[in-house]
């Protein structure tokens, strides 16, 4: 008796996500393609996993120099959680790199916890540990409020403009 | 059984599909095999050789398998053909053909919400299972099913458009 594939979303999603990595066992890999060349709809819906992979795999931190500074934004709104990608994503992107002028651009953070304060307060360790200086640049309201409650914005110093966070590091002439 | 040109533009993004996962997405070859799937299929619903047309997908692959094998056989005249076939270069989507669709899909992320996003790689990234996603966001299954369905329209909607216009997403 053939698979019924249109009747579970879910089930048919974990069919897709392992047939797309090339998990799927060689007879239900069969009849999955059976089934979806003679069926545009479970087609289209291969097609949109794999763009929606893509998505979900690009990198959420962005980097890009300004003068002798590395400034880090997120490329998407974002919430730095406990277990969210973003924060290990960050840590990574501070921790496996060797840059002593660090601004992180927080303009696009809604949300912060206190392992998100945690993962902060690392990468600022960080930087000393490297004699290096890292700030923040643009914290939303609700952020900025938990900066100020845990009194971390005495810490690591804040700014609303890019120009003057750059400015502020100071460049070798 | 009969075929409209509108069926066989139907069919060739599917068996190209098809054909790159099996031969890979950088295969210089994949255009003929493909051609040469069609044209196999074509002449077998002239001659009326599928008799059920519930199993025109069935049928379908079992032409590309066989085009795919004896393409295989031909690149391989000189050696044992290995009894698993290994995984083709180029597993997926090259970079150029989603370059004009890196636009289209930051945008399709960006209506999702964070806590979609975050549950969406969970499952499809951290390939977590539906289960470990409820217990660790309290979500309800139907939540869950709403999110997955609500990703998947958007993101179908993105490759039916890109589809629509020539040259997009070829493969």
């Amino acid at each position: 008796m053939s698979m019924d594939f249109h009747g579970d979303p879910v089930r048919r999603e974990q069919l897709i996500l392992r047939y797309l990595q090339r998990r799927l066992e060689a007879g239900l890999a069969e009849e999955w393609e059976n089934h979806y060349l003679g069926c545009d709809e479970c087609f289209e819906e291969i097609r949109a996993t794999e763009l929606l992979i893509r998505g979900l795999g690009e990198p959420v931190v962005e980097r890009k120099r300004i003068k002798d500074v590395t400034v880090l934004s997120f490329s998407q709104s974002t919430q730095l959680l406990a277990a969210s990608l973003e924060l290990t994503e960050l840590s990574n992107a501070i921790h496996l790199e060797s840059d002593t002028k660090v601004l992180i651009d927080l303009s696009r953070v809604s949300r912060i916890d206190s392992t998100g304060l945690g993962v902060l307060m690392g990468c600022y360790s960080h930087a000393v540990k490297n004699a290096g200086v890292l700030k923040l640049l643009s914290p939303d309201a609700p952020v900025r409020r938990v900066l100020s409650m845990t009194k971390i914005d005495s810490l690591l110093q804040t700014f609303e403009d890019e120009a003057a966070a750059i400015a502020s590091f100071g460049h070798p002439a | 059984m009969n075929l409209s040109g509108d069926d066989i533009e139907k069919l060739r993004p599917k068996i190209r599909f098809k054909v790159c996962y099996e031969v890979g997405f950088y295969c210089p070859d994949v255009d003929d095999i493909v051609q040469e799937s069609l044209a196999r299929f074509l002449m077998a619903t002239r001659e009326e050789k599928i008799h059920n047309p519930l199993a025109v997908g069935a049928f379908l692959n079992g032409i590309c398998r066989n085009v795919i094998s004896e393409y295989r056989r031909r690149n391989m005249r000189d050696e044992p053909m290995p009894e698993v076939v290994p995984e083709p270069p180029g597993k997926s989507i090259p970079e150029s053909d989603l370059f004009e669709l890196r636009e289209a899909i930051g945008q399709g992320l960006e209506q999702l919400s964070e806590r979609d996003r975050h549950i969406l790689r969970s499952f499809y990234l951290e390939e977590k299972s539906k289960e470990e996603i409820l217990k660790q966001t309290g979500m309800s299954d139907e939540n869950f099913r709403v999110v997955l369905c609500r990703a998947k329209e958007r993101f179908r909607a993105i490759y039916v458009q890109h589809t629509q216009h020539p040259g997009s997403l070829r493969h």
